[in-house]
């Protein structure tokens, strides 16, 4: 049997690395997605009711 | 509305945008989802161990895609470069401004997870061989290009140069993938090429494909949730602009 | 001409000047962007004794010495390109890929007897990735020694498995 080398700390440090920002990338983009959608409809009804209003 | 005229000109009315990406959204991010959760039990416990790397040969299924990523998302930010400085596509600044940050962190771990590679198995964290050294020259593109979309007050100017900088920084592309030919380095060869047969057993292939789709589905959902999130945001910024005005114009009246 | 069409042509001409700039220069510098010398470009024109060169190259098989010196390893060993060898000698701990039949690149300087003292050794691995129960099944059945060079083709191995191969 030849030595095989065991480097499993590297491993889980590549892995880990990735993943991690792969979550960050994923759920942040989700996220502000959300915030962006909401936050235009917020402003659009509002300006719908004042033109109403004004009207 | 106006009739569209062609393919390049479809999407570039912001609304079709929105609806191509809110239809895809789901398929992309569940096919991500699934290929990455398959890829990387995969290759984390099932993938047979390399004969001379041992367990260590894992990272590849991680610092490929991520190499393939990096590469990938310059291409897109030198089209959209192409598309904003030719064409005046409306969406392709909007794109560069929201697929540069994701290209940046796929170099970023592309560079951290080869490092994490080269220690043990090469003995060494980093060397300038022309493979490294142009992935780390990608980098810095990328980052230059971040800050440069960024730079001016009327974002036009900044959106321009960016522009240019994307298209002149392409030239790295052909050079990180043939540096390996080219010169000789310390990075080995591909494994896998257009021409041959990969040099690599199929039980590894596999999950390093299914890793490599992955990774690109969940990037390409990623970048359409952004590019959605920065339309909205921007037809929000513009409805209060116009509102201020109305009311400036009323008490002014 | 349409504006549109202008424009693609200025761009396609920056485009062509910067990749011709580039290639110019990269040609220009293709010996400095080389990482490592081979022993037989050493052995044709040896470079000054004072100045730092990376050598690179196949470990020759059955030719590497370790002892043990005051406490530490000192190894010597052949690195070959197939044309010629250079003698190297090395006070450290290898790297864990280290062996006969593995490309290294060895940092240090020629010495005046035309050997080489390295100061940094580094193992290079090449792009064939193969499970190790395929290489052992290769290596038993006398289809590849690992010490003398390439695996073989990989469309001869590439579907056998761990089981086929232990089996």
């Amino acid at each position: 049997m030849m030595h095989l080398p065991n480097h499993w700390p590297y491993i889980a440090a590549a892995y880990g690395l990735t993943i991690g920002c792969s979550l960050v990338l994923g759920i942040g983009a989700a996220l502000r997605l959300r915030r962006a959608k909401t936050r235009l409809a917020a402003v659009e009804s509002q300006l719908r009711h004042r033109e109403s209003s004004a009207s | 509305m106006r009739p569209t005229p062609n393919l390049l000109h479809r999407y570039a009315n912001p609304g079709q945008f929105l609806r191509l990406a809110r239809a895809l959204q789901p398929w992309l991010s569940t096919g991500a989802i699934i290929f990455l959760t398959v890829g990387i039990v995969w290759g984390l416990f099932f993938a047979p161990a390399d004969w001379q790397q041992g367990e260590t040969v894992r990272i590849m299924y991680v610092h490929v895609p991520m190499a393939w990523l990096a590469s990938s998302c310059y291409l897109g930010l030198a089209i959209c470069g192409l598309l904003s400085l030719v064409w005046r596509h409306p969406l392709a600044d909007l794109a560069a401004i929201e697929i540069g940050p994701v290209g940046a962190c796929a170099a970023a771990l592309c560079l951290i997870t080869g490092s994490l590679w080269g220690q043990p198995m090469w003995g060494t964290w980093w060397v300038w061989d022309a493979r490294l050294t142009s992935v780390l020259v990608l980098f810095f593109l990328y980052l230059g290009h971040i800050a440069l979309i960024r730079a001016f007050d009327e974002p036009a100017r900044g959106q321009r140069a960016a522009a240019i900088l994307a298209l002149a920084g392409a030239i790295d592309l052909p050079i990180i993938k043939f540096s390996v030919q080219w010169w000789n380095t310390l990075h080995q060869p591909d494994s896998i090429t257009l021409t041959g047969a990969p040099t690599m057993s199929m039980t590894m292939l596999w999950p390093l494909l299914i890793t490599t789709i992955g990774f690109t589905l969940g990037v390409a959902a990623v970048i359409f949730a952004r590019l959605s999130a920065a339309i909205h945001e921007s037809r929000t910024r513009q409805l209060m602009a116009r509102s201020r005005l109305n009311r400036s114009d009323r008490s002014a009246a | 001409m349409t504006r549109k069409t202008r424009r693609l042509w200025i761009v396609i001409a920056c485009l062509a000047c910067i990749s011709s700039a580039a290639a110019l220069t990269l040609r220009a510098f293709s010996s400095n962007i080389v990482f490592f010398m081979a022993p037989s470009q050493v052995k044709a024109h040896p470079p000054a004794p004072d100045r730092t060169i990376r050598l690179g190259g196949m470990v020759m098989a059955g030719s590497l010495h370790r002892i043990t010196e005051n406490g530490a390893p000192v190894n010597s060993f052949n690195v070959t390109d197939g044309q010629a060898a250079v003698e190297v000698h090395y006070t450290g701990i290898l790297p864990d890929l280290f062996r006969e039949g593995q490309s290294v690149v060895a940092l240090g300087t020629v010495q005046k007897d035309g050997g080489f003292t390295a100061s940094e050794v580094l193992a290079k691995h090449d792009e064939t990735y193969m499970p190790k129960e395929v290489a052992e099944e290769l290596k038993r059945t006398g289809k590849w020694d690992p010490r003398f060079g390439k695996a073989p083709d990989a469309a001869s191995w590439d579907t056998m498995t761990a089981k086929k191969a232990g089996g």
